[in-house]
């Protein structure tokens, strides 16, 4: 590990490191968030012109769509050729960590830049709403690390630094005019020489800061699935109320970095079935819902892709109809990640919970038995 | 208890283990419940979530599965994930409240004939006191 002070807050201070890195031939490419021209939205753009990383937003407001999901693309046909600098959000890192493992995206030659996010406005929010008053109001909260009106699930998000990554850029803690280098891998320590950067820092100041705010992000996160939005969404009738509005349009499906099946079942020809069907079950409940199957196709993600949910929100911007998805699913993924202590993208080496098993785990769910010397009601 | 009520009981039991200990029950001439339906699945490691999740939706009122002990699976490692799958099914469903206790996983091997039947009736007794899965009724589900 190497950590050294950079001089820039924000934005300015990714574009310096990345213009760096790119003109000391570390790199021969970047993958970056960057505003569209127009200034609709925002992308992650793949270039080797240093001046399109002075015209980038590597920082952007919203996240429209989920970095992961960018890289997987990227690599999908095999690793980048020439060394590529990719810029990601915490969550959007974690994401591309867990595809490595499930063999999404392939690595090599990828110097993966993150940094302490301070959240990002719902998308419908911004894309209706006044950009410029947007854009400034993020750019000043971001310089302050204090922004208010993100997303539900950003303002409860408890792993917000980019710790896993080749190269993290600190702002908090770090002085008033600078931010904070922090290499974490061989390859990010050999990039920030490169740069040039040789005295170390110490960052007690931040990691005290990082751990009180994760404390406290923490415990609002638990209060908040626990007595705020558990009950509402809980049991038959909250359940389905909360999902009433769902149209089955599987675009929170299809937004998600985890959930990279080619086929997935819920689209599959298990699913259709004759209209005989369907009047059999609409006989047994007295009707049936159309589009059916809304809440076997939530349920059944979450059985399928929770353990490696990481918790980023996409899947609600994603909803046209306002479903507060990501917080159901990142609610049950905080429990069945619980169960093998498993944060997705922590480590490399952890292996996706439902492809690893131990001999001994896990008794708890077993139904224990005790022979019973009763006789049944048949046998008397 | 509702006396009334007659449980829609479906009991998963894998290709070699689970099924075995039906043989044997059968036998050994152990009845059980006649609202337990058993099915074959190859192995527990099958099983996979939206099978159960679509019973439970479209009209199940528990679900038990019995597999091969842990170490005794004719694949070598179906069951270990079969019970992962398991602790997940049954997280999701307690977390968003709709009552995991519906569904059981109990080990039974070829030979523990009295093991299934008992379990099933004990699976039974405790689905009646639980009461109809309320899921099942909802057509907007």
């Amino acid at each position: 590990m190497l950590a050294v002070k950079g001089k820039g807050k924000g934005n300015q201070a990714l574009q310096i490191l990345l213009k760096g890195l790119l003109e000391k031939g570390v790199v021969q490419a970047v993958l970056i968030p960057s505003e569209i021209p127009g200034g609709e939205s925002y992308a992650h753009i793949l270039t080797r012109d240093p001046s399109m990383v002075d015209k980038a937003q590597p920082v952007p407001p919203v996240v429209p769509v989920q970095g992961g999901r960018v890289v997987s693309k990227l690599t999908k046909r095999g690793p980048v050729k020439m060394p590529t600098a990719v810029v990601l959000r915490p969550c959007e890192l974690r994401a591309a960590r867990e595809l490595i493992k499930l063999n999404q995206v392939k690595p090599k030659g990828l110097l993966t830049i993150s940094f302490d996010c301070p959240g990002a406005y719902p998308l419908s929010q911004y894309i209706n709403g006044d950009k410029s008053l947007i854009k400034a109001n993020f750019e000043e909260g971001l310089s302050k690390f204090a922004l208010s009106g993100t997303r539900p699930l950003c303002q409860i998000c408890n792993r917000f630094t980019g710790d896993t990554a080749d190269i993290e850029v600190g702002f908090l803690g770090a002085p008033e005019d600078g931010h904070y280098l922090i290499a974490h891998t061989p390859q990010g320590v050999e990039a920030l020489r490169a740069l040039g950067y040789q005295e170390e820092v110490d960052l007690k100041e931040r990691e005290e800061t990082i751990q009180e705010m994760v404390k406290e992000r923490t415990e609002a996160r638990q209060n908040y699935f626990q007595e705020e939005f558990g009950p509402q969404v809980s049991g038959p009738q909250g359940l389905l109320t909360t999902l009433h509005s769902c149209i089955n349009c599987h675009n929170c499906m299809r937004v998600c970095p985890i959930c990279f099946c080619r086929e997935c079942f819920f689209d599959s020809d298990a699913l259709k079935v004759t209209a005989e069907n369907y009047l059999m079950r609409a006989e047994r409940k007295g009707a049936l819902r159309f589009l059916p199957d809304t809440l076997l196709f939530h349920l059944g993600r979450m059985n399928h892709m929770s353990t490696s949910c990481v918790s980023c929100g996409t899947c609600e911007d994603a909803c046209p109809n306002d479903v507060p998805v990501s917080r159901l699913f990142a609610m049950v993924a905080d429990k069945t990640q619980a169960i093998f202590d498993y944060v997705p993208g922590r480590d490399l080496k952890e292996p996706i919970p439902l492809i690893d098993y131990r001999e001994e785990e896990l008794h708890e769910w077993e139904r224990p038995y005790k022979e019973s010397t009763n006789h049944h009601p048949s046998s008397s | 208890m509702d006396r009334e009520f007659v449980p829609k009981i479906l009991y998963a039991l894998c290709a070699w283990c689970g099924t075995g200990g039906s043989e044997t029950a059968g036998a050994l001439w152990l009845k059980y419940p006649e609202n337990v339906r058993p099915f074959r699945v190859v192995c527990t490691g099958a099983l996979d979530p939206a099978y159960v999740l679509r019973a439970f939706i479209e009209g199940a009122d528990g679900i038990v599965v019995s597999g091969c002990h842990p170490g005794d699976c004719h694949y070598n490692l179906g069951n270990f994930r079969a019970r992962r799958r398991l602790a997940v099914m049954k997280e999701v469903l307690d977390t968003l409240g709709l009552d995991g206790e519906r569904l059981w996983l109990r080990w039974v091997a070829h030979g523990e004939g009295k093991k299934l039947v008992d379990t099933a009736w004990e699976f039974d007794t405790h689905i009646r006191e639980k009461g109809p899965n309320p899921l099942k009724q909802r057509w907007d589900s």
